[in-house]
């Protein structure tokens, strides 16, 4: 079966049949559509940055959990999950919310743990670590020696935590591996995994990505002038608002279930949707700032439609990147305007980071996973909290308002640092 | 505070103090020890601040199962309660060597010592680690580690052969040994005891347990430098308090442990018992033996192969390997 050199050997359709999601939006499925639907966000004033130096007030908190403590065995968390101490101890925060959010994608998709276990599943898993228990474990080090640091301080703390925790304790023995592109990190996952699944290396791919919620994940962003100074949390997030002053922070988990069409058949389950195509590109412009037309993202997209055999003016539903910031939403911008450029061609867009705020590694997987709900359900979320759309949107059909239309082909951007742009192309499951 | 101290050493007297006493034991001190001990028992704090306090070692035991207790998963804690010396913490609590860490990190911290990887890897047992920490805080040498005997070595030091040795593997310590015997359900007198229904005799455990005395012996476990045991000398005078609690039939492990009550050259006194699992299965007071020390040993020009003599008591493959008259105890 010889191919031609520099084709892919696609030898499988990919669908997504589980979801896991703890979110600042909600925790299960069902309020999570349901804050989608009817643009309920999940900001609050933070207590920790109610101090005079701190400039930035609101976060999407995660409710139902407390994490505060460097100690695992101080954290407080909704009691259907049950977790020893022999693997709380290794979590962070963010790596305990990926872990609650597989339980339930394992539950969401029917998996047996055969099905989990075994050589043909793998996991690809994306976050930036926990910077508040690495300065809780340094400053241990320094202070009490460093024979006395806790032995599981760095699986617990570096960028890999969530490979490291998952793939032992959901005893995984396919591929596993952790992205690290920023905030385009777990659509990189999601790309690869895609491609596992749908060259024939994987029947079963677990995504994953989660962001610790709390001052040392969220305030470092401060330092780049990236997040909304605004107090009101009915208004800190607004993408494509002409008054957009930065990203809300915000953590949590996702976990996207993709499997073979193989599978899907032999199971007897019943998808979210088709994963169609995927595409990335980088910018090579700036180490932190997206190229001003978005040439990057421009040709992710192109790339991942083409992928997918859509056309531009196919697609219905765009879940733009759109963090808020007044810089990246105006490349997004530019960039939506010249794929969809046909005259007549208007996909709905929105940015549902005006509900959650800005999830980091987390936001590619735990976006992919609204579309498929977007997809089941039939309906496509209004783009929240704009008062004065950006002039610079003229000619885009940014939904203010949530549409009761099924849309049949989605596609969903992701930009991270450094100009990494990825975007997927996610379809309707027959 | 630190005229306190200066007292306690003197109370103590030849207690030798732990060193940190030295240093006087203050509230803020008491405050994050009781902080780190948060998860412990307050009997474990109690301790731990007893011997902050006081240098005083006899709380120790207390605060170091205390601690273990503390990192076992709460199933398990019982039995660290009622738990022998014996009970091993991988094996038998399903502690594993990250948590040991862990354990050893806050025993580092509540008792203010270091402990080095080298000294880690030989705890096994609740009674390794009890006897570590004590030698520790009285600033005398650790003891020896215990060691692990697979069934080559013990069927070649031991006078006692197949069929008739019931010694699978053995571990042993300075101041204990343990075994462990499958019962296959070939064994040649399990055809008639019983008639149908093979029943591992009692006396046969209880032979086992003299088997595990006699090689504690031979491996030097009488604790006298420089002398070995001769397994020719060693045989069985009288046993007390003898107690069977549990039927065992083919398919159980036999763990078999042993700590030694008196021993004086010519005779070694044993408590002994055997468990299956968690289950009691015999209990012996006494079992004593007579022994004796190998003649050769004090005179080297007598032992014509001595070239390839072992050189420490811990290893005698070249002199074990003559010996196969039995002994049985």
């Amino acid at each position: 079966m010889a191919r031609p050199p520099g084709s892919p050997c696609i030898v499988s359709k990919v669908y997504i049949t589980g979801l896991g999601l703890i979110t600042s939006i909600g925790n299960d499925r069902a309020s999570i559509t349901r804050s989608l639907r009817e643009l309920r966000h999940g900001f609050e004033i933070y207590p920790p940055f109610d101090k005079p130096d701190v400039p930035v007030k609101v976060v999407g908190t995660i409710k139902e959990f407390s994490v505060d403590s460097s100690d695992p065995e101080d954290w407080v968390f909704p009691p259907r999950y049950s977790i020893k101490r022999e693997i709380l101890r290794g979590l962070a925060p963010n790596s305990l919310f990926a872990y609650c959010s597989m339980l339930q994608a394992i539950e969401d998709a029917r998996l047996s743990p055969d099905d989990v276990t075994n050589p043909q599943t793998g996991l690809y898993a994306a976050s930036g670590g926990s910077p508040f228990l690495t300065h809780h474990y340094h400053e241990r080090m320094l202070k009490v020696g460093v024979m006395r640091t806790s032995p599981l301080g760095i699986v617990a703390s570096i960028a890999g935590t969530l490979n490291f925790n998952l793939v032992a304790h959901f005893k995984i023995l396919g591929a596993s591996c952790g992205f690290s592109s920023a905030c385009a990190s777990s659509m990189h996952g999601l790309g690869f995994a895609y491609e596992e699944i749908r060259t024939g290396r994987q029947q079963r791919m677990f995504v994953v990505g989660a962001e610790d919620c709390n001052t040392d994940s969220i305030l470092p962003f401060a330092g780049m002038r990236a997040l909304s100074l605004q107090t009101d949390p009915n208004l800190a997030s607004r993408p494509f608002d002409v008054a957009r002053d930065g990203f809300v922070g915000t953590g949590g988990g996702a976990v996207v279930v993709l499997e073979s069409e193989a599978e899907v058949a032999r199971r007897g389950v019943r998808p979210y949707a088709e994963v169609a195509g995927w595409g990335q590109a980088s910018d090579g412009y700036n180490v932190a700032i997206s190229h001003p037309d978005g040439v990057g993202l421009q040709l992710a997209m192109k790339l991942a439609l083409k992928d997918s055999g859509h056309a531009p003016e196919e697609v219905d539903y765009v879940n733009a990147h759109a963090t808020s910031t007044p810089i990246g939403d105006a490349s997004e911008i530019k960039a939506l305007k010249a794929v969809f450029n046909t005259p007549g061609v208007r996909p709905a867009i929105s940015g549902t980071k005006a509900l959650t705020g800005h999830g980091l590694s987390l936001s590619g997987v735990m976006e992919t996973a609204f579309c498929a709900v977007i997809l089941r359900e039939g309906f496509m979320p209004g783009s929240a909290h704009i008062s004065q759309l950006d002039p610079l949107c003229e000619g885009l059909n940014i939904l203010r308002a949530t549409v009761a239309e099924a849309p049949k082909v989605v596609l969903n951007n992701s930009s991270g640092f450094g100009g990494a742009n990825v975007c997927t192309v996610l379809k309707r499951a027959p | 505070m630190a005229d306190d101290v200066h007292k306690n050493t003197e109370v103590n007297g030849s207690k030798q103090p732990f060193p940190t006493s030295a240093k006087s034991f203050t509230a803020e001190d008491e405050a994050t020890l009781t902080e780190a001990l948060k998860r412990c028992s307050p009997a474990t704090i109690e301790a731990a601040i007893k011997f902050r306090k006081t240098g005083d070692p006899t709380p120790v035991p207390t605060v170091v199962i205390g601690i273990i207790e503390r990192f076992a998963e709460p199933d398990q804690r019982a039995r660290l309660r009622g738990a022998d010396d014996d009970l091993r913490l991988i094996e038998d609590l399903g502690i594993d060597s990250l948590t040991m860490m862990e354990i050893v990190i806050l025993v580092e911290d509540a008792l203010q010592m270091s402990i080095n990887n080298d000294e880690l890897r030989n705890l096994r047992t609740l009674g390794d680690i009890k006897i570590f920490i004590d030698c520790k805080v009285r600033g005398l040498p650790p003891p020896k580690p215990s060691r692990f005997l697979p069934i080559e070595h013990i069927g070649a030091v031991m006078p006692i052969q197949p069929p008739f040795l019931f010694l699978n593997e053995a571990t042993i310590g300075s101041t204990s040994a343990s075994a462990k015997y499958k019962i296959t359900g070939d064994e040649f007198f399990l055809k008639g005891h019983f008639k149908d229904n093979p029943v591992m005799p009692a006396s046969i455990m209880l032979e086992a347990i003299g088997q595990l005395a006699v090689l504690f012996l031979i491996e030097g476990g009488h604790g006298e430098e420089g002398k070995q045991a001769d397994p020719q000398t060693i045989y069985f005078t009288g046993c007390e308090g003898v107690r069977a609690h549990r039927i065992c039939k083919p398919g159980d492990t036999l763990t078999i442990s042993i700590k030694p009550k008196r021993l004086k050259m010519p005779l070694a006194t044993i408590e002994g018992q055997i468990r299956v699992g968690q289950e009691k299965a015999v209990y012996v007071e006494e079992i004593t033996m007579t022994y004796g020390f190998r003649e050769a040993m004090a005179q080297p020009a007598a032992a014509a192969p001595a070239a390839a003599a072992p050189k420490s008591v811990h290893s005698l493959p070249a002199a074990a390997a003559r010996i196969i008259s039995p002994a049985p105890v």
